[in-house]
């Protein structure tokens, strides 16, 4: 099987191409694209998506969804807030605080959706019902605002002219595809997703396999509601409003089959990212908002056709490749 | 044609079919032929199933019993060969015709929907309408089932919901289902798997009524007792081939076992003597709630110890108790000397043992993988440099075994599911080997797969009992089991018959034994 081949059917090609291609298409419908300011933009636009995406990624690799990232990240924010704005905690403690509040949450999801035996499409959809109610509750349906002046440092600062939020990202990404790839737990997520009595035969946890994915998941909806606050120096429960489907959208085009056992982290930010791209093409483009959903549906089905037909693809490739030779 | 001696009506009728004259069987297959890739399911098989006869079907696991269902019912579409039904030849392409030829199948998974009512699930696909408005007439469709359910005396309601009714109950209602479409051929396929013997005498009863009624009747079983007693006509498959065809009078017991055990093309089975003295596994009257009664045996370092039996005998579910997956209700197991008790398969494994379970495909192989990492998948520890799992370690360790095994070099590179058959069995075989197991369990290890393949897994079997490592050997392949077992204990419904030495037995005991023809 010759290179082009063997590279179409890696589970990062699809992905990238589409990315790749994006870009193009952007690039050709207007010159304000590739520029520095533009992309810095396009960049803090995706972190928050990105790091939830990589929560999303595991719970769908052990088989599960998560459809409580975005109503975590308001419940997050606000909790923020209150913390820092009216019960005088530092940030840094209130950040801590919050993130082991997204433990938490994470942790709820989880025990329901595993020893609970109550599928996870169930339980999440409680949540996300449940955590933004809270988040209203606790701050009776108002936004807090001015949360606190070194707030915002954490979201605009940056290093060596590379924005702070992309650091994160690429951080955490990188972290999590050396976990997937690298430790035992991340191999029994694939391993649980992909068949799950075969993985209890083999001696792994599944529960706790698949409780490890939810916990992820919740720290993960927890930074990305520090970050979202960070930016706009307020918690409010209207945040993240829509981020859930953003955060597996990502994840599908990025390859992650919904089934479970297949699916590549580096592919989900692809996926985040040309998500991103084409948004913001279509910003740049003044193109109005309403299309911006019909866009992102197409490239879900795109992403996802290329993903079921890149075999094809690929044995098609061969066989030009291989005729060609014949002509020597 | 006359025959001399003693003469009855069945006798009579099939007389009479064979002279041509006024009864043409309901059913006849001619020459009948069936090839799968790799094997010839059926080969030339030719029989009559008349109207108002019980006609049992038996032979081995693989001699080409279910492909026959298969074919009248319309599933399996044969290369050579006829179908006659009333003397004509048709074509069965979907089992839609074959319904509308009368055949109804009833498998061991019955075909009705849980959640809905007897009466709803009798006239599923064909619910009456009431005439004008034309909604469903739920209380004809009661009326018509309580009709037949009254006629065969089943005292069942057709209100009830089908999943609050038992498994025999459930299996009548499959039968009133044959009949209230009119059905003119019942195929049952070891309909009595999953019945006591009282519900079993209901049944026999039932079957005799509806024979009498003048439905024809294709019986499939193992259990020899039970055909002798409810069969009128016998054929008997062997690797494809009719080696039996006759009225049931005509035979005992032991000729039938005769022709299902037959005169084996000698295979080769290289077996090793690797037993030695030494204890490993002391199994003390366990017991489960799956169905394992108060089971007691012993498995000595390097020894080979086969379980026999037939379907439903629940040997199966020994090994998963011992493996942790069920719950030991009773007893208690010792392991080199030292009383365990595994709670989850993470122990067994912890404690050394490994198990290749019976259904590779669901069970046993991750299709999201490779041949090294489903190789690796029950002993990762194996693979740690510091904190991290070594991918080239892993590679490494499924270039070796795929060469250790003879596994087909694409496996490195491509998804174990497309593998054949043989080649999977020897990456689950390999995860074992690699966990260092002191002892495995082999749960119809060369179920489905070639014969080089199968000698293959023999050897390694050999290996390991030349290192001292304990079997525990599950077939249905009675040959492969007499000849690679040590000691065989014979278990029929969750218990053990007895334990002997498996030169002492003869294929023919075996299947006399385990089917309770004796």
């Amino acid at each position: 099987m010759n290179i082009f081949g063997r590279f179409f059917r890696s589970m990062i090609a699809g992905p990238l191409a589409a990315l790749l291609l994006v870009i193009v298409i952007v690039s050709l419908t207007t010159d304000r694209f590739l520029t520095t300011e533009n992309l810095i933009n396009v960049s803090l636009q995706v972190s928050t998506v990105a790091i939830a995406a990589i929560g999303s990624t595991l719970v769908i690799l052990t088989g599960g969804i998560d459809l409580s990232p975005g109503s975590a990240v308001a419940l997050v924010s606000c909790v923020l807030a209150i913390l820092v704005k009216e019960m005088g905690f530092t940030l840094p403690a209130g950040i801590i605080a919050t993130l082991i509040l997204g433990v938490g949450l994470g942790l709820f999801n989880g025990l329901l959706s595993t020893y609970g035996r109550i599928p996870s499409f169930v339980v999440t959809l409680a949540t996300l019902g449940a955590f933004r109610g809270l988040a209203f509750l606790i701050t009776e349906g108002h936004p807090i605002f001015s949360v606190s002046p070194h707030l915002e440092g954490i979201f605009y600062g940056d290093v060596v002219g590379i924005p702070l939020p992309f650091i994160y990202m690429l951080v955490f990404y990188v972290f999590s595809a050396i976990f997937l790839r690298n430790t035992r737990r991340g191999r029994a997520i694939y391993s649980v997703g992909g068949n799950e009595t075969a993985a209890y035969l083999s001696g792994i946890h599944v529960n706790r396999t698949r409780l490890l994915a939810f916990v992820f998941a919740g720290f993960t909806a927890a930074i990305a509601g520090v970050l979202l606050s960070a930016r706009l120096n307020s918690g409010s429960p209207n945040y993240g409003v829509g981020l859930e489907l953003a955060a597996i959208a990502a994840a599908v085009i990025g390859g992650t089959s919904l089934t479970g056992g297949y699916g590549n982290i580096v592919a989900t930010l692809f996926g985040a990212l040309t998500v991103a791209v084409v948004q913001n093409g279509l910003n740049l483009n003044a193109v109005p908002a309403a299309w911006q959903n019909i866009t992102l549906g197409f490239i879900i089905l795109l992403a996802v056709g290329l993903d079921m037909w890149r075999g094809d693809i690929g044995k098609g490739f061969s066989h030009v490749f291989a005729s060609e030779s014949k002509l020597d | 044609m006359t025959v001399a001696g003693e003469i009855d009506l069945k006798g009579l009728c099939r007389i009479d079919m064979m002279t041509n004259n006024s009864q043409t069987p309901l059913w006849e297959l001619r020459g009948v032929s069936k090839q799968f890739p790799g094997v010839q399911a059926l080969d030339d098989v030719s029989m009559s199933i008349i109207e108002g006869e019980v006609h049992a079907l038996v032979g081995e696991n693989g001699s080409g019993k279910s492909t026959l269902v298969k074919c009248l019912a319309g599933v399996h579409q044969a290369e050579k060969g006829q179908l006659l039904y009333k003397g004509e030849v048709v074509e069965l392409p979907h089992p839609i015709v074959a319904r509308e030829h009368g055949v109804a199948t009833i498998y061991q998974e019955f075909s009705l929907v849980p959640t809905l009512t007897v009466a709803e699930n009798i006239f599923l696909g064909r619910q009456l309408r009431r005439s004008g408005l034309g909604g469903i007439d739920w209380k004809e469709m009661q009326r018509q089932t309580a009709e037949i359910t009254d006629q065969l005396s089943i005292a069942i309601d057709p209100a009830v919901i089908i999943r609050d009714l038992s498994v025999a109950e459930q299996q009548l209602i499959e039968i009133v289902k044959a009949i209230s479409a009119d059905s003119t051929l019942l195929i049952m396929d070891e309909p009595t798997a999953a019945l006591g013997l009282s519900e079993t005498q209901r049944l026999h009863e039932l079957i005799r009524q509806l024979a009498d009624q003048g439905k024809a009747i294709l019986y499939v079983s193992h259990r020899l007792d039970e055909v002798f007693q409810i069969a009128d006509h016998i054929s008997v498959l062997k690797d494809g081939r009719q080696v039996g065809d006759q009225p049931i009078e005509t035979l005992e017991p032991k000729d039938v076992i005769k022709m299902i055990v037959g005169f084996d093309i000698a295979q080769h089975y290289p077996k090793e003597e690797n037993a030695t003295d030494e204890i490993r596994l002391e199994v003390k009257n366990i017991s489960t709630e799956t169905g394992v009664r108060d089971v007691s045996f012993e498995v000595r370092k390097g020894e080979v110890f086969g379980l026999g039996g037939m379907v439903g005998s629940k040997r199966t579910e020994i090994a998963l108790g011992l493996f942790g997956f069920h719950r030991l209700t009773e007893g208690e197991v010792w392991l080199d000397g030292e009383k365990v008790e595994f709670s989850s398969p993470l122990d067994a494994i912890q404690g050394g043992i490994g198990l290749v379970p019976e259904n590779r495909k669901a069970d046993g192989l991750f299709f999201n993988f490779e041949a090294p990492q489903n190789i690796t998948s029950s002993r990762l520890n194996g693979l740690m440099k510091g904190m991290f799992l070594s991918l080239s370690e892993e590679y490494r360790v499924g270039k070796e075994y795929v060469g250790k095994l003879n596994i087909t070099p694409t496996a490195m590179e491509k998804s174990v599911q497309y593998l054949s058959g043989g080649n999977q069995q020897k990456v689950v075989i390999a995860r074992w080997l690699y966990s260092q197991a002191k002892m495995l369990i082999f749960d119809e290890p060369t179920q489905g797969i070639d014969i080089g393949a199968k000698v293959e897994v023999y050897q390694v079997i050999n290996e390991l009992t030349a290192n001292g490592i304990s079997v525990l050997l599950i077939s249905s392949d009675y040959p492969e089991l007499l000849a690679m077992s040590d000691r065989i204990a014979i278990i029929r419904d969750g218990q053990i018959l007895q334990i002997s030495p498996a030169k002492e037995l003869s294929e023919y005991q075996l299947m006399s034994i385990t089917s309770g023809a004796d």
